[in-house]
């Protein structure tokens, strides 16, 4: 293609046609600010409009002030991106963006961390005279649901989880409401989240630039048990925490701080520390037994994974009429809670009431999952206090905890303290597929897997499927999709009749937990540490000694001595739940809709 | 007549407030400019260029305050300058006259309005503050004279954008595919639904004067807002049937109030849809055995589905509490004089104009076989063939005559009924057809025949059976006064076309057989049923007439635009016995006059994103058969296609002297 001659503040680039004025000076080494845009997203909404430059088009005389985001680069045109009046309405328009925001940063989840901040500081904004508390003070403050708050007072309307929201996920709650100073992201159908179809993935959450969209903040309990001489905490964290909370302390993406991280809670005081990865080992037995059987009695095919609560939530609420494909066997966390809550308080002779199950997942819904009314005994839940990954960050920050600054420590507790490769691998898309694959090859046949490392399952296209052929039980017809998006493809096309499978892995998640909605978050980036996070998880599985959940030495122990069987009747009362509908009618009459229209 | 005291406009400065009114030059564009409402005049107006004073008196500071005001309300909230600095300027131009340091407040109002004016996404925001920084920028001392306190002048302000004024219903079509680009598809409908209940045919059909208007041509393309509207009534079609319901009506009126609408055509369905929401009995009467008027007999099916689209969206009528009732025709089955005895209160005729016109020229006889009007052989295929399923020959080789979209439906219809050559004779050019270029170059893919600078001279039968036409070709002459050029036959050019049929659809008039003996309505020279433009009312009071037998032949937009604007006529006359001032209408109506300075460029580059691409059934396949041409977009191409609407807002507004 031959390249565009064009002007960048008087000094000649050369560029190719169908490009932004923005894409073109930053290649060149022109900085320009931007808030709405987000690259990976390829979203670019101009709606913040702080991308300003002045143009000027060959024979057109005239200098022109653009967004730089949405103005193609044209052959001969002249930007200029530092010019007095172009630095000046920059400023402005952040002075104006601030003018409806709740400024009490201070008390902001993102604060230190917010993206309106840094674009206030390359602005060199020094004052906000416009400020009108009556601006936002009305808007929507929702705390319905339990994984995500959404506060309107902060949104700066970068459409950012709009995007998200409908594009990657495909699940398109969220969407523009009223006009005027009140437009705020709003809720398809509802007033509230909680009531309305999301799925707590959080993935929102990962793009908001400022505090308007959030995990719910659950912190402060886990503190007050920690102190609790009377509470006895057990913590647990999920297979894809420990190789991204390093990036919430500066380390590379990637980073394993497994041994930090164990160190770090037990300097903040936890009775025992544990890891959500052998209960992952537990769920292979009792979803891989319960595969068997479904094959061999003729049970509903395929058989969805259920460790994922958005996926669950997901299909509650979208396609009820299917929630028998869903596996039985609850999901890592939610078997830890009930092992640790009997087993554990059994062996380690704790009353359970005294026992309390922290959670440290990747996770937002792992929130709303632990809520759920199936989850209690005697009002006791099994797992009580959800945090993410980023909040455990805060959480340790708040204690004075610096992780990389910690010696590694290693599991001690001779009951629940092992995990095996296939464990680990749970955190990244295919990962569950895989190790289930791994042990039901074994409990079919006898015979072990040779070549472990099922290539075909893993990467991170969309949909990726397999045939495999298992002595004692067939050729198996397996699939794996990740992203909410991906997923109801799959279902569409289960429900249609359209695909044979037998067995389906669904991560919430694009990338699966590595990526999930609780995660450290980068600014103005979507994901970036995908690849790195997942290399680190694979690289955890090739070091392991054990690399199959049925060879997990105290899975085998928890069965001879506890448990039983997989699939028993102790295993299905403690380790299986249940589905329930959740979808909503929504029936607008035109009433509604023109009250609506204004 | 009224003049331009002082203003800006584009950038250029007028001031003639030292000049004696015999000194000022009339501005053309302005002759309506003088009353606002019967003894109202206009001080001043604001638009999206710039503004006019009128009358020195005018209170600028009101008036520009309530204009930003009225542009903040409006603004959609997304982009930052907009959102956030109307509301801001707003404020302090309200606060401006009890301000001390007005000099630095003025410089405060002065920067804001540029930043918005500069900086904003859309429309709106560009252009709602251009007449304040023009005003500010040369004449503040007319700003600061008017600080003392609020004169209590009047005010109206509008906001609207080029499709929404070339659109005859003024439907708010940035604002339903603000809705789309939302995903909120029900909304979306629901603002073309607010105008008329014939959402799904009017995305099938519209001629579309909207997105001739359309402000991305300058760019790539105008947006398909006509895909966009069928879009969203076909893909809420199915869930529609709860939508309506008695619930709708705000307001019941009592029994006795009856309303008689005349035909279930676009005029008729209009009304009735309107009267019925407004609370009224209404009654509607239709001669043929089916709805729709000229909708269901003058368009083909493989263009307008007749029961899956068109009865289903009539049948909101029933749904609403009207009647319909069939095969009662008016001079035939009861007459006027029979509507008012029966208590009817007011009546609307939509008649339509049904009667085919004849080409007149020897040979022409209605008696013959294979010589058929062009609406007839359309009523004809739809009433025998589509829905009676009766066969029907009509030979190998069949001659239509027009240039209009009747004809082409004629032609393209033949083709579907398996006649073999389908010739078109046009007696002008191809580019002078009055029919969518859409409709002509689909025809030509299917295969039609055309003949353009070509005319009938004589049609030849022989025992009561059509064997040919006599053509002559045409010669392009010279220009006349207004611009066009005239034709003339050749010289020598005559032959003859053998065929067994011959359909002339050259247009159609209102058939007079409605009017017994007895009836007085006054009909025009061309035989159409003269009414109030404003008003819609015939020169009987209370019954009212739209559509085709007011206008002659025209399209299903103007009619239903029609009907609504006769709604709200017999509403007040219903009322109040006469017929309100309509300060909307009144706006749109000023800016007619002032179209040609108010029309405006885009100046600065934008991204390209072309038109989405309607699927069409393969002409090969399609051309035998009646199944809908046109397939549906995507929900994913919808979108995309919304997000090129620009959002071409402007606000304008007038002061007044009360």
């Amino acid at each position: 293609m031959t390249k565009l001659i064009g002007y960048i503040n008087g000094r000649q680039v050369e560029f190719d046609d169908g490009k932004t004025v923005l894409e073109v000076a930053r290649e060149n080494g022109h900085f320009i600010p931007t808030l709405c845009k987000m690259g990976e997203l390829n979203h670019a909404p101009a709606t913040c409009r702080v991308c300003l430059a002045e143009i000027e088009r060959q024979g057109n005389g005239g200098r022109k002030t653009v967004t730089t985001c949405n103005t193609p680069m044209e052959a001969n045109l002249h930007v200029y991106t530092r010019t007095q009046n172009v630095r000046e309405k920059q400023r402005l328009q952040v002075e104006l963006l601030l003018a409806d925001h709740d400024q009490d940063c201070a008390t902001c989840v993102r604060h230190g961390d917010c993206e309106l901040q840094d674009v206030a500081q390359f602005v060199g904004l020094q004052q906000t005279r416009f400020g009108n508390e009556a601006f936002y003070q009305s808007r929507t403050r929702d705390s319905s649901s339990p994984a995500i708050v959404r506060d309107m007072t902060k949104c700066i309307r970068c459409f950012r989880c709009v995007t998200v929201c409908r594009d990657v996920q495909g699940v398109d709650v969220l969407t523009v409401v009223e006009k005027g100073l009140s437009t705020e992201i709003g809720v398809r159908d509802s007033v509230f989240i909680g009531g309305s179809d999301c799925v707590s993935c959080g993935q929102c959450t990962l793009v908001c630039p400022v505090g308007a969209l959030a995990e719910v903040q659950d912190a402060e309990p886990v503190v007050d048990f920690l102190y609790d001489p009377e509470i006895f905490t057990v913590f647990q964290f999920a297979p894809a925490v420990r190789v991204a909370l390093g990036e919430e302390f500066g380390l590379a993406p990637g980073t394993n701080v497994e041994g930090e991280l164990i160190t770090a809670l037990r300097r903040l005081g936890a009775d025992v520390v544990l890891d959500t990865n052998f209960t992952a080992d537990l769920v292979i037995m009792e979803e891989g037994t319960e595969l068997m059987s479904r094959l061999k009695t003729g049970g509903r095919l395929p058989m969805f994974t259920s460790c994922s609560p958005g996926w669950i939530n997901f299909m509650e609420k979208n396609y009820p009429e299917m929630l028998e494909h869903l596996s039985t066997t609850k999901s890592p966390q939610q078997c830890f809670g009930a092992i640790a809550k009997s087993y554990l308080a059994q062996r380690m002779n704790v009353a359970p009431e005294r026992m309390r199950v922290i959670s440290i997942m990747p996770c937002t819904a792992k929130k709303g999952e632990a809520g759920r009314p199936e989850f209690y005994h005697n009002k006791q839940a099994d797992v009580d206090v959800v945090l993410t990954t980023r909040e455990f960050g805060r959480l340790l920050r708040r204690e004075g905890i610096h992780l990389p600054s910690l010696q590694k420590g290693s599991y001690d507790n001779p009951w629940m303290g092992a995990y095996t490769g296939a464990a680990e691998i749970f955190g990244t898309t295919g990962g569950v597929m895989e190790a289930a694959l791994r042990s039901v090859y074994y409990l079919a046949g006898g015979k072990e897997l040779e070549q472990i490392e099922l290539q075909a399952v893993r990467g991170l296209d969309d949909v990726r499927t397999a045939n495999i052929d298992i002595p004692g039980l067939g050729v198996a017809k397996v699939a794996v999709a990740h992203g909410l998006k991906a997923a109801r493809k799959i279902v569409e096309q289960v429900k249609n009749g359209e695909a044979e499978y037998h067995f389906v892995e669904v991560m919430t998640c694009p990338g699966g937990c590595i990526c999930g909605g609780g995660q450290p978050k980068g600014k103005k980036s979507y994901h970036s540490s995908k690849q790195a996070r997942q290399q680190a998880i694979y690289a955890i599985d090739t070091d392991a000694v054990i690399r199959q959940s049925h060879n997990n030495p105290l899975i085998k122990q928890l069965y001879d001595n506890y448990l039983g069987a997989p699939n028993s009747h102790l295993a299905h009362k403690l380790l299986h739940t249940s589905y329930v509908n959740r979808q909503r009618e929504i029936r607008h009459t035109m009433k509604e809709i023109w009250e609506e229209i204004s | 007549m009224t003049v331009i005291r002082y203003g800006v406009w584009e950038g250029e400065v007028i001031d003639n407030r030292d000049r004696r009114r015999f000194e000022i030059a009339d501005v053309p564009g302005f002759e309506d400019f003088d009353e606002f409402d019967p003894g109202n005049s206009v001080l001043a107006f604001f638009g999206g260029k710039g503004f006019f004073v009128f009358d020195e008196s005018a209170d600028m500071l009101e008036a520009v305050q309530k204009h930003i005001a009225r542009a903040a309300e409006e603004s959609c909230g997304k982009c930052t300058p907009c959102r956030v600095g109307l509301q801001v300027l707003s404020q302090k131009l309200m606060e401006l006259r009890q301000y001390p340091k007005k000099g630095k407040m003025l410089d405060d109002i002065q920067l804001l309005a540029d930043q918005i004016k500069e900086t904003s996404l859309c429309g709106l925001g560009q252009t709602a503050p251009v007449a304040l920084a023009a005003l500010l920028k040369h004449f503040s001392d007319e700003v600061l004279a008017s600080t003392s306190r609020p004169s209590g002048q009047g005010a109206a302000t509008y906001v609207t954008a080029p499709c929404i004024e070339a659109c005859p219903a003024k439907v708010r079509i940035p604002k339903y595919i603000d809705y789309i680009k939302e995903g909120k598809f029900t909304h979306s409908v629901g603002v073309v639904l607010q105008k008329y209940p014939m959402a799904a045919t009017c995305g099938r059909v519209c001629v579309r004067f909207c997105e001739l208007e359309c402000r991305r041509t300058q760019v790539d393309e105008a947006v398909g807002i006509k895909v966009l509207k069928r879009f969203v009534a076909d893909k809420e079609r199915y869930v529609t049937d709860s939508w309506f319901s008695k619930d709708l009506i705000a307001a019941k009126k009592p029994d006795d109030l009856k309303v008689a609408v005349i035909g279930t055509g676009p005029a008729g369905i209009s009304v009735a849809y309107h009267m019925l929401l407004r609370g009224y009995p209404v009654d509607v009467f239709e001669a043929m055995t089916e709805p729709g008027g000229m909708a269901a007999v003058g368009i083909p099916e493989y263009r307008l589905p007749k029961k899956e689209i068109l009865h289903k969206e009539i049948s909101i009528i029933e749904t609403l509490g009207g009647t319909i009732t069939y095969n009662q025709r008016m001079g035939h089955d009861f007459t006027l004089q029979d509507l008012k005895d029966r208590g009817y209160h007011a009546i609307f005729l939509g008649l339509g104009a049904h009667r085919g016109k004849t080409l007149g020229i020897p040979g022409e006889d209605r008696s013959v076989e294979g010589y058929i009007t062009g609406v007839k052989f359309l009523l004809y295929i739809n009433h025998y063939f589509i829905d009676i399923g009766l066969p029907v020959d009509l030979g190998e080789v069949m001659v239509v005559v027009g240039g209009g979209n009747v004809a082409m439906d004629c032609a393209r219809s033949a083709l579907r009924m398996g006649v073999k050559e389908v010739h078109l004779v046009y007696r002008r050019t191809k580019s002078e057809m009055p029919a969518d270029v859409e409709e002509v170059e689909a025809a030509e893919r299917e295969g039609v025949i055309f003949h353009f600078l070509s005319h009938p001279t004589r049609i030849l039968h022989e025992d009561g059976k059509v064997t040919g036409v006599e053509l002559i070709e045409m010669e392009i002459g010279e220009a006349d006064a207004s611009g066009r050029r005239g034709v003339h036959p050749k010289e020598g050019s005559a032959h003859v076309l053998e065929t067994n049929f011959i359909v002339p659809a050259i247009g159609q008039g209102v058939d007079h057989t409605f009017l017994t003996g007895s009836e007085t309505l006054e009909l025009d020279k061309w035989g159409l049923i003269p009414v109030d433009g404003s008003t819609m009312m015939t020169d009987i009071k209370g019954v009212f007439a739209g559509g085709d037998c007011v206008s002659g032949p025209a399209t299903l937009i103007e009619a239903m635009s029609q009907g609504e604007r006769a709604a709200e006529a017999m509403d007040d006359y219903l009322t109040y016995g006469k017929v309100k001032f309509n300060p909307e209408r009144r706006m749109s109506k000023l800016l007619e006059g002032i179209k040609k300075i108010n029309a405006d460029g885009v100046d600065v580059p934008v991204q390209h994103m072309y038109r989405v691409e309607i699927p069409e059934l393969d002409p090969e396949v399609r051309k035998r058969i009646f199944e809908e041409v046109e397939k549906p977009i995507s929900k994913e191409e919808a979108i995309r296609e919304a997000e090129r609407c620009m959002r071409c807002y402007r606000v304008y507004s007038v002061v007044t002297d009360k």
